[in-house]
């Protein structure tokens, strides 16, 4: 678990960062940016298909290196640490979300939520009242023994947020997270996250739909691996804005 | 600890959670095992009545007989050789029998024509040999010293020759040698290191000399030596009856032939047990191939868990336990596969079950060490997946 970040303190930096994909033939996928996410930031991430937002996405979550730049996580430099320091950091600081739900399979929702709560020294019973806790901010208390093919899309996208927020993450990041939802599950899903509490967090949402990002505080918009705007807004509930 | 508990959990989820797939891999260490712990399995107990019945029976008898230099035609031992022999601190007890040549033994006047041409060794014995021979008596008592001091014409039949003469047990019969009537007094055993003494017809020393004119100079000794000096006692026999004369006396060890008749037949052995190391190296293989796949499969899982946290050292961990995992419960059930086929055989054949229950960790171990190695990889191969191209974002 980490401990909460001061309230406008910087958790996460991008300071130049460029990556670069090919030797012969460069591409790049992002070129020179820097972006400072603040606690309390609820920002979207924005631009069409091949603007650089899953890259960004990649760099983020500390997932990816940048071909040049640094990225700061609450302060550290991952640039300098291996890949197994890389690791426990992603897993202390930042929860995932993603399109595609990637819950395990053959794990009840409970053992999903679980999943992220191993290899932290917590006692089987830490972890239970932990993760029980997190389905019950989702909603999904009583579908804990439930596999995900007996849940809907919606549930089981509210069990990954549950499994995201539940070591209680400097940064929620969340990749198209009702992409793959119908509107009343879509709706539900951005729900919970206009109501995480994000004083002394972040969440950011990589997304196209302008409906989503009209319900976040701030938004980043990307053409050509660049940001070509930042703007902080007022956020509108979900389908009333964009 | 607690890291190792939730990589243990993680393992084991893994392994119940896709049942069919661990059952058919498992069934490589499985037929494994089976295979060897069968083929030794069988092939001890295939001489399992023998063993048992050596181990009955010890191995510490030791038979002496006078060299050919002791006298030209019917070599005899010197008659303190019992009290020679004695001597030499590993002998536990000596008996010796001393063989009256020519005498026609015959169980009643019926029959005599028969029974003439029926060769019956007659052996003077003092009272120590069933004791030394370490065999019962079966029916009545066996020669005592008072019957040589009382002068009585007792005889004792060996087994065999009991059954020929149909003595039935408790019967009062006697039995003719050279004419002159002896009382059997008792029915030995048969004496399995020493069968020629099952168609013998025991008499006293006294009746050897008075009826039969024999010096009652002994043929053939018995001596039992202490547990674990058989061979040592055997060489120093020799030496303690000719006290450096110029006599020579031969020893055997009658248990020997028994004991390399119930050797196992090795080449079978080996031959069964090479052919349970091929089961299991194809098991290794079958592990290594559907584990590869399931790394494929698996891709989703491992790169949420890489997002989770997780090195690349814990998940090359979970999928080796997992391998492990199956090497271990394969090893444990053909283990158990294997004896099963043993005692099922064996009660088919009438054989005696010979398990070594000692060497089940050594079977089991082999099948763990094939699954760990065929684990290697594909664990290798999942610690190599990078978290993004399995998590497929944007």
């Amino acid at each position: 678990m980490t401990s909460p970040a001061a309230p406008g303190a910087p958790l996460l930096e991008l300071d130049g960062v460029s990556r670069v994909y090919g030797e012969q033939v460069k591409v790049y996928a992002l070129r020179d940016v820097s972006l400072r996410i603040n606690a309390g930031d609820h920002m979207a991430i924005i631009g069409p298909s091949g603007s650089g937002k899953s890259t960004m996405l990649g760099l983020l979550g500390v997932l990816d290196k940048p071909t040049d730049g640094t990225v700061f996580v609450a302060g550290q430099d991952t640039g300098v640490l291996d890949d197994d320091a890389r690791s426990r950091l992603r897993g202390d600081t930042i929860g995932f979300v993603f399109q595609q739900f990637h819950l395990i399979p053959h794990l009840t929702a409970f053992g999903n939520v679980d999943t992220a709560l191993l290899y932290r020294g917590l006692t089987k019973a830490q972890r239970r009242e932990r993760a029980m806790a997190a389905l019950e901010e989702v909603g999904l208390g009583a579908r804990a023994d439930h596999r995900p093919v007996q849940m809907s899309g919606g549930e089981q996208q509210r069990v990954a947020i549950a499994r995201a927020i539940v070591t209680g993450p400097l940064l929620v990041l969340a990749d198209e997270p009702t992409g793959a939802l119908d509107t009343r599950n879509a709706e539900m899903v951005m729900e919970i996250f206009a109501g995480l509490e994000i004083a002394d967090r972040a969440v950011v949402l990589v997304t196209h739909d302008p409906r989503i990002a009209a319900t976040t505080n701030r938004v980043v918009s990307m053409r050509d691996g660049e940001i070509v705007a930042d703007v902080v807004q007022d956020p509108q509930p979900f389908g009333e804005g964009g | 600890m607690s890291r190792f508990r939730d990589l243990l959990s993680i393992a084991v989820g893994g392994i119940r959670a896709r049942k069919v797939r661990t059952l058919l891999i498992m069934l490589g260490p499985v037929v494994g095992v089976a295979a060897m712990v069968g083929a030794v399995g069988l092939t001890e107990s295939a001489k399992g009545d023998l063993k048992a019945r050596l181990a009955e029976l010890g191995t510490n008898l030791i038979t002496a007989e006078a060299g050919a230099s002791f006298g030209q035609q019917n070599p005899t031992l010197p008659k303190s050789a019992v009290s020679r022999v004695k001597a030499i601190e590993s002998v536990e007890r000596a008996s010796a029998v001393a063989e009256v040549k020519g005498v026609v033994t015959l169980p009643s006047t019926a029959g005599a024509s028969y029974y003439q041409t029926f060769p019956v060794p007659v052996l003077a014995s003092d009272d120590k040999l069933p004791e030394v021979l370490e065999v019962p008596i079966r029916s009545g008592r066996w020669l005592a010293k008072s019957d040589g001091a009382n002068k009585t014409r007792a005889v004792v039949l060996g087994g065999g020759l009991a059954d020929e003469y149909g003595v039935l047990p408790g019967e009062i019969r006697t039995v003719q040698l050279n004419g002159i009537d002896y009382g059997v007094v008792g029915v030995l055993d048969r004496v399995p290191l020493e069968p020629s003494l099952d168609n013998a017809a025991f008499v006293t020393q006294w009746a050897a000399k008075h009826d039969f004119a024999t010096d009652g100079a002994p043929t053939k000794m018995y001596v039992r030596a202490r547990p674990g000096s058989t061979e040592a006692t055997s060489k120093a026999i020799p030496t303690a009856v000719s006290l450096g004369g110029s006599g020579s006396v031969t020893t055997k060890i009658p248990s020997d032939a028994l004991e390399a008749s119930a050797r196992a037949d090795k080449t079978l052995q080996q031959t069964a047990l090479f052919a349970g190391l091929l089961a299991l190296a194809v098991g290794g293989l079958g592990i290594a191939n559907v584990m590869s796949i399931s790394v494929i499969q698996r891709s989703s899982e491992i790169g949420i868990r890489r997002a989770l946290g997780s090195t690349r050292a814990l998940i090359a961990l979970q999928f080796l336990l997992e391998a492990l995992f199956v090497g271990l419960l394969g090893g444990l059930v053909g283990a158990v596969v294997g004896v099963g086929i043993v005692y099922l055989v064996s009660a088919i054949a009438g054989w005696v079950v010979v398990i070594d229950y000692a060497k089940m960790p050594i079977w089991i171990g082999l099948a763990v060490g094939v699954a760990a190695v065929a684990g290697l990889y594909p664990s290798v191969k999942a610690a190599r997946l990078e978290p993004l191209e399995t998590l497929r974002l944007g």
